[in-house]
């Protein structure tokens, strides 16, 4: 009762209402009517027709979602998940075409090299700060721009699909993909990525490693009081970060165009949705999930929105951006009648 | 003694002062009035209601109810600027000074002497040397603040009210950093204060020097005003009783322990804040070290933690050489610490109170595997707060609810729980209630007793003479007197804090 009372006061309720609230006001400020819009996010992405599109958008926003939240538990922000993510879809590109093995095989061996590359390169990262003293926000963002540019260069000259106008790799071998549901553009890629989800759950909520995470994020001294070795931490926690990238990069390779596309992986900002996702939920796994999955409805919901009222899609941006403003200025609802008894 | 002065006139008074905060009512129709010319003391716990007192009486907090009343004459202050103004000054407990600017420009701040509408610094210097000499708080005008130490700054502080005119001065805990001596040489500036016809409210916890330098004393609990002492009528036990609502023994010296073999051995070690300590602690034994802050006992403390890297020298525990040893390795073999910074660097304030009490013992008793219950952490939460008397609603509640005094027995009780034979404990009772700091003391007593070696440094005389077995002073850095327990009083102890000590070597 009292944690239901609390979730509705808490500053993320108040920041989403506070959203959608003022994105009413802009509808109605452009003569649309709010109800038609935001009637038509919702049917758009969670009806029939738009459900698949929304599971696919969560596959890639969650897995980059929880890249990000699981360093951020412990304080540390990776703004290196562009490069992460399309050095795991590189990886996974070159591992599907020239593995010569069979097509299950290969799929695994994809996946895995995905989240490799994705973890050795974030890793990178933490090995320049705790090395060199390259604070990690520097050094992940900055890292990120050569793993673009390099994975780009590949998919334009040596890998280049030959006869193509595109920058983009051979298809890969017939079977070399990821199972998808019936007909659909979901593959078992939301399965793995749920169960990212899931593990990371457990982990914070549940296990020893999972608790000094938690700690070092509240107060990084205090831990290091305690004895939590935090460059060994933060290498840790970037190279999970990383291989979450990689795999999601490697899960894009995986399903449909089935090959590596320059800015294909990156041009729908997944990992920049994702840091929001992860900073609204303050890193907590539920809340993540929770984040990503509200952010997957406004995207696909957004186009819908464009299609049949003719309100732009960019309103659901402007919505996510109030929302993230609210929150950052931690405004909740007045205690009021709600108000707990001080503690002691 | 310093006359009483019932007949004089009143220079402030607060009455019916009430202020409400969400949950709490801080001030419950305190009335207190201040004589001109007198030393008065504002004296009780933490969270009774005196810093809010204060701040109204500044202007820095609205009251709900009552009225203040300057000099006879009623006013409302809506910000610090207006009750400055009106001839009151506050010195708070951490100074508000620019360090890169000399002592007259940090005095003449805001009120700057000009000439042709620049700043004339030539009258600044003349007007702090008139200052100080007319009050006796001698310090040089071209001396950067920043090179100060402590003492001095604070003179400056008080230089700056006096500037600016001030003839109400309001002192918050003012000795909490200063040597005994430069806390005499405080009083005799109040006094000669006070001699000139200003006003003198000094709010402290410190019994000593309120019996020694006030003239009446209002002691708040809860929020109200519980008792109007003259000084001269009073006891130290008076004040205490008033204060905790109960009779408490104070400064009491516990009998002394049984040393056994030797646990942390030091030797000739240097950081760098640290110059060549040599120091050895034994089982069933409390050593502890006096010192102003800043003499280098906090970075000891943090280099045998090992939080703070060795530059030379030799440290082992247990016959360990544990020297480059890291902070979990140190504490795998054996050592527990309680530090002086409890909310950035003992806790996590925004962490539940079981979470801040499973650290430490999450890898150890609560986990197996690598996996840690939740109701493993909640069970060991519970035991802790019942056996050390913590007071939190639940284990759940984030460890920032708790006052200063619970957050220490917190810590103490996590540190104390690992029943490690080395713990190193700093300043265990600063800010802590009277009533908190016999029990923290009796702890840290019984864990003594029990056979354990415990390296105290507290800038707290009375604390380090009641529980250490042998006393060592710092000064620069260095161990510059060691002492038998009883083998100093404050007074040998104060200087030697001062740097005056001969040293005196004693076999252990």
């Amino acid at each position: 009762m009292n944690r239901i009372a609390g979730a509705l006061r808490s500053p993320v309720t108040f920041s989403v209402l506070a959203g959608v609230l003022i994105g009413a006001l802009f509808l109605v400020g452009t003569g649309a009517d709010p109800f038609t819009a935001y009637g038509a996010v919702l049917s758009g992405s969670l009806g029939a027709d738009g459900i698949g599109s929304t599971l696919t958008t969560v596959t890639s926003v969650l897995g980059l979602a929880l890249a990000l939240a699981i360093p951020l538990r412990a304080g540390l922000i990776n703004l290196g998940g562009d490069g992460q993510l399309v050095l795991g879809g590189m990886a996974a590109a070159v591992t599907g075409l020239y593995t010569p093995l069979p097509a299950p095989l290969t799929v695994l061996l994809a996946l895995l090299a995905g989240m490799a590359a994705g973890a050795g390169y974030a890793a990178l990262a933490a090995l320049c700060e705790n090395h060199f003293g390259v604070p990690l926000l520097v050094s992940s963002l900055l890292l990120s721009y050569p793993a673009s540019s390099l994975a780009s260069y590949l998919a334009r000259y040596p890998l280049k699909e030959p006869g193509s106008s595109l920058p983009q790799t051979r298809q890969l071998p017939d079977g070399v993909a990821l199972p998808a549901f019936g007909s659909s553009t979901v593959t078992v890629g939301l399965l793995l990525v749920a169960l990212a989800a899931a593990t990371y759950w457990f982990t914070d909520r549940r296990t020893a490693i999972g608790y000094e995470i938690r700690m070092t994020g509240l107060n990084s001294r205090f831990a290091a009081y305690a004895g939590v070795e935090r460059g060994g931490l933060t290498l840790r926690l970037m190279a999970t970060s990383g291989a979450l990238a990689g795999l999601v990069g490697a899960i894009g390779v995986l399903s449909f165009p089935y090959r590596f596309l320059d800015g294909a992986l990156t041009a729908p900002g997944y990992t920049w949705t994702g840091l929001t996702a992860a900073l609204l939920a303050g890193a907590a796994p539920l809340g993540t999930v929770l984040a990503s999955f509200f952010f997957a409805v406004l995207q696909v919901g957004g186009l819908s929105m464009e299609r049949t009222t003719e309100v732009p899609r960019e309103l659901t941006q402007v919505l996510q951006a109030i929302v993230i403003v609210f929150l950052a200025a931690r405004l909740r609802f007045p205690r009021g009648r709600l108000r707990k008894k001080a503690a002691v | 003694m310093t006359p009483q002065r019932a007949d004089a006139e009143v220079a402030v008074e607060l009455r019916g002062i009430t202020k409400r905060f969400p949950g709490t009512l801080a001030n419950d129709a305190v009335d207190l009035t201040v004589r001109r010319g007198e030393i008065h003391a504002l004296m009780g716990e933490n969270g009774a209601g005196k810093s809010t007192l204060m701040s109204v009486l500044y202007g820095m907090e609205r009251p709900d109810a009552g009225e203040i009343r300057i000099d006879g004459r009623t006013v409302t202050f809506a910000d610090p600027g207006a009750a400055m103004a009106a001839g009151l000054g506050m010195v708070h407990q951490s100074f508000k000074l620019f360090d890169s600017l000399t002592v007259a420009e940090n005095v003449v701040f805001a009120a700057e002497p000009r000439r042709f509408g620049l700043v004339d610094r030539a009258a600044a210097r003349r007007r702090v040397r008139e200052l100080a000499a007319e009050h006796g708080l001698a310090v040089d005008p071209d001396a950067r603040v920043g090179d100060l130490p402590v003492g001095l700054r604070q003179r400056v502080e008080i230089l700056k009210l006096l500037h600016r005119g001030a003839r109400t001065l309001i002192l918050d805990e003012p000795t909490a950093v200063l040597t005994p001596a430069e806390a005499d040489a405080l009083f005799t500036v109040l006094k000669s204060l006070t001699a000139q016809g200003r006003t003198v409210i000094l709010v402290t916890h410190k019994l000593r020097e309120v019996l020694e330098g006030s003239d009446n004393v209002t002691v708040l609990r809860d929020g109200r005003v519980v008792a109007r002492l003259r000084t001269a009528e009073t006891t130290a036990d008076e004040i205490a009783a008033a204060m905790t609502g109960r009779a408490v023994e104070l400064d009491r010296v516990h009998a002394p322990g049984t040393p056994g073999d030797v646990v942390l051995d030091v030797e000739d070690l240097t950081t760098d804040a640290v110059r060549e300590v040599g120091l050895t602690v034994r089982a069933g034994e409390i050593v502890g070290i006096a010192g102003v802050a800043g003499n280098g006992q906090s970075e000891l403390i943090e280099a045998l933690a090992g939080l703070r890297r060795v530059t030379a020298g030799r440290v082992t525990l247990r016959g360990r050489d544990i020297t480059h040893a890291s902070a979990t390795e140190r504490r795998a073999r054996g050592l527990a610490y309680v530090p002086e910074d409890r909310h950035a660097v003992g806790t996590a304030p925004a962490a539940s109170v079981a979470d801040n009490l499973a650290m430490g013992h999450h890898r150890r008793s609560l986990s197996s595997h690598g996996l840690l219950p939740p109701a493993a952490v909640r069970a060991h939460a519970r035991r802790l707060v019942e056996r050390f008397g913590v007071k939190a609603a639940t284990p759940e509640v984030p460890a920032s609810a708790l006052s200063g005094g619970n957050l220490q027995k917190l810590l103490i009780g996590r540190e104390l729980a690992h029943e490690a034979p080395l713990l190193l404990v700093e300043q265990p009772t600063r800010g802590v209630d009277i009533g908190a700091i016999q029990n923290i003391h009796d702890e840290l007593i019984a864990y003594r007793d029990a056979g354990h070696a415990v390296l105290l440094v507290s800038a707290e005389l009375s604390e380090i003479r009641g529980l250490a077995d042998r006393v060592l002073v710092m000064y620069e850095g260095r161990v510059t007197a060691t002492y038998p327990k009883d083998g100093a009083d404050e007074r040998t102890l104060g200087l030697a804090m001062a740097g005056g000590a001969a040293p005196v070597e004693v076999g252990d």
